[in-house]
């Protein structure tokens, strides 16, 4: 009676909030505080995947929902990236028939990777793809080992695990698991491997495992890689879905040496979150030929990239995550590697859109010596912590007559409205972008 | 005038951007006309305690400060000798737990520490990351900065923060915070604290003008936009503190 309960108040508040524009999480709340073992006594399908990782979800998640829709299933998912036990609850009882059958072939959950074995205590995924683990919000989330640590409870023995190969530490979750039971997936050296390291810290220097000295065969970005360990012999698994081949600046990929895919991103979190999906859905049946038909050139729902106008200027906004420095990095190195002449607009006002704080350590973690391109004519400082960002430059080796600053984002962008043509890339965060987005013209 | 930095494990202890405090202090103090050498020691080297004039160590996961302190006390000797010398000690985030006693992990594990201060540390479960006002009587301005700590630090007798209007102390909220004793510093605050706070850098660099027995500068030069950074995120913080 209180699973029928439970149901039917979800499914009326999530209609009611609905018709109100409200979230997704309160319907589940209210449905757990009815009946707190609910998702233990709903039936769910038999194939049940969650995807967590500090990067990458929601597009993951997102692309293999197109896919297995593609090929006839049933997907039952969190579209809308409410990733907590609530949300959780919200989707799966609105998805339940008033008995308690979620009417579905697959549920697909995005799942917060702190709260996943507070989810999962109730039901097991049958596949759980883990995309990447470094430092995301840290005054949330806790430092990446933290976070691997709150993953772990999470893991059950006849999970599947589908995982990033070229990740030291997320490897690490198939330490004890079956090997049977675990699937990699990683990129092969290609041309933007590089020998050395790139960035401003290294969270792969030492083995996860024993703290020894790593050593890398070649990185692909921040800490991900080839590596192996000297000392306790941890090193990168072979991958059963690989990438053979990556050109980026043209925007083209293949597939275990066969099947090529076009980028309509090129960016390098792209080409893993295809892989992710891919291997998810390799692993669930599909064919390579309803795979590539689906992701090829494929532009994200949830895309994060956005064009506007600003006078003669045309303009993208890449939506980076405050509080994390991989995010920024990626968004730096797809300006430098566009080649065309560009201003940079940077804007750190709120930074976080759910809770407040005034914590900047972040932006030392940042890579703003990427900028120091002669395409990138003119860098602008913005924001409430323009002040941060500005000693933040004094420590990088761009030139100062390239940076201007100021509060008022506002200000800024009517300066650049009225002079030039120059093409504009504007880096922020999901709490800011509102901002910046009142003060141009949208595409 | 010359003076040598000495950084311990920066590939594993420099979580939160703390390598940033070194670069700061490096600047401000080639404005006060000091040349600086800054040197590293990684958990495989004997660091050279001994030309060291200022020794730091940031904060690092959990896991890596135990790798920290492992590789620590074989040297710990080298150390001591320094700071019997004056030699400056800053360790901030959960690297001032190394200068006590002991910390006691999750697991229940003690883990022998420096014992160059009486207090010991406890780890626990839960993660508390927070914005921090902090108030010391060493110099004027108070403190600001955020600390990411997971951990209950008891038995400091001379804290370097007497109180915090914001965030949690060695053992409970607004409680004192840190310890200072001689030239030997810690805060739990993480992350570049030096970098936005000038006037906890400017009394750095006294201590270590006070230590090589040079003559105190009049005044530092401030470096541009630090000042209104500290401004900005004082404001806010004391707003969020309630005044």
């Amino acid at each position: 009676m209180r699973l029928f309960l439970a149901i039917v108040v979800c499914k009326v508040l999530r209609f009611v909030g609905g018709l109100m524009g409200k979230g997704s999480s309160l319907p589940g709340q209210y449905a757990l505080k009815l009946c707190p073992d609910v998702l233990g006594r709903v039936r769910l399908p038999a194939h049940i995947i969650a995807v967590t990782g500090s990067n990458g979800k929601t597009s993951t998640v997102e692309m293999i929902a197109e896919i297995l829709k593609q090929d006839g299933r049933k997907v039952v998912y969190n579209k809308e990236g409410s990733n907590q036990i609530e949300g959780v609850a919200t989707l799966i009882l609105s998805s339940c028939s008033l008995g308690g059958r979620v009417r579905g072939d697959v549920l697909l959950l995005e799942s917060d990777e702190r709260y996943a074995k507070l989810t999962f205590r109730w039901f097991h995924p049958t596949h759980f793809i883990i995309t990447n683990l470094y430092r995301d919000q840290l005054t949330r989330n806790g430092h990446p080992e933290w976070v691997y640590d709150a993953i772990k409870p999470a893991i059950f023995p006849e999970t599947t695990l589908i995982l990033n190969a070229d990740d030291p530490l997320v490897s690490c979750f198939a330490r004890d698991h079956d090997p049977a039971k675990v699937k990699w997936f990683g990129l092969d050296r290609c041309p933007v491997s590089t020998r050395e390291h790139r960035g401003v810290y290294h969270d792969g220097a030492r083995c996860p495992v024993c703290r020894g000295r790593m050593e890398y065969a070649c990185y692909h970005y921040a800490h991900i890689g080839h590596y192996a360990c000297p000392a306790c012999g941890h090193r990168r698994h072979s991958a059963d879905f690989a990438v053979t081949a990556l050109d980026l600046k043209a925007g083209r990929l293949t597939i275990n040496g066969e099947t090529d895919i076009s980028l309509a991103f090129k960016s390098i979190y792209n080409v893993y979150n295809i892989l992710a999906a891919w291997s998810a859905c390799a692993v669930a049946g599909v064919s390579p030929a309803v795979m590539a038909g689906v992701i090829d050139n494929y532009l994200l729902k949830n895309g994060r990239m956005i064009t506007f106008r600003l006078g003669q200027h045309r303009g993208t906004l890449l939506t980076s995550k405050h509080e994390n420095s991989v995010a920024y990095d990626t968004n730096l190195a797809y300006i430098a590697d566009s080649g065309k002449p560009c201003a940079v607009l940077v804007l750190v006002d709120s930074i976080s859109r759910k809770y407040f704080t005034g914590e900047t350590s972040w932006l030392w973690d940042i890579d703003f010596d990427r900028l120091n391109v002669p395409h990138v004519e003119k860098i602008l400082l913005y924001g409430k912590y323009c002040n941060d960002l500005a000693v933040r430059f004094k420590y990088s080796q761009i030139p100062a007559d390239r940076v201007q600053m100021g509060e008022d984002v506002g200000e800024g962008l009517a300066l650049l409205r009225e002079s030039g043509d120059e093409d504009i890339y504007a880096v922020t965060c999901f709490s800011d972008r509102d901002k910046l987005l009142a003060c141009v013209d949208r595409d | 005038m010359e003076l040598t930095i000495l950084h311990l494990y920066p590939d594993c202890m420099s979580l939160y951007g703390e390598y940033a405090n070194l670069a700061v202090l490096r600047r401000h103090l080639r404005a006060a006309g000091v040349s600086v050498t800054v040197e590293t020691a990684l958990f495989e080297d004997a660091p050279p305690f001994e030309r060291a004039d200022l020794i730091y160590m940031g904060a690092g996961t959990e896991r890596a400060q135990k790798g920290a302190i492992t590789a620590l006390l074989p040297h710990q000797e080298g150390l001591r000798a320094a700071v019997d010398r004056g030699a400056a000690v800053l360790f901030t985030g959960n690297a001032m737990e190394l200068l006590g006693m002991s910390v006691t992990d999750e697991s229940g594990e003690a883990w022998p520490c420096l014992g160059l201060a009486e207090f010991t540390t406890v780890e626990t479960d839960r993660r508390d990351p927070g914005d921090v006002i902090a108030h010391t009587s060493l110099w004027d301005s108070p403190v600001v900065g955020f600390m990411n700590k997971c951990s209950v630090t008891r038995g400091v007798e001379t804290p370097l923060f007497d109180r915090l209007s914001l965030g949690l102390g060695n053992q409970v909220e607004h409680g004192p915070e840190g310890y200072a004793s001689g030239n030997v510093l810690g805060t739990h605050i993480t992350g570049p604290v030096l970098v936005k706070n000038p006037d906890f850098t400017g009394f750095l660099i006294r201590r270590l003008f006070e230590a090589k027995g040079w003559a105190a500068p009049e005044a530092l030069p401030d470096l541009p936009y630090e000042r209104e950074a500290y401004e900005v995120t004082l404001k806010e913080l004391s707003a969020r503190a309630g005044g």
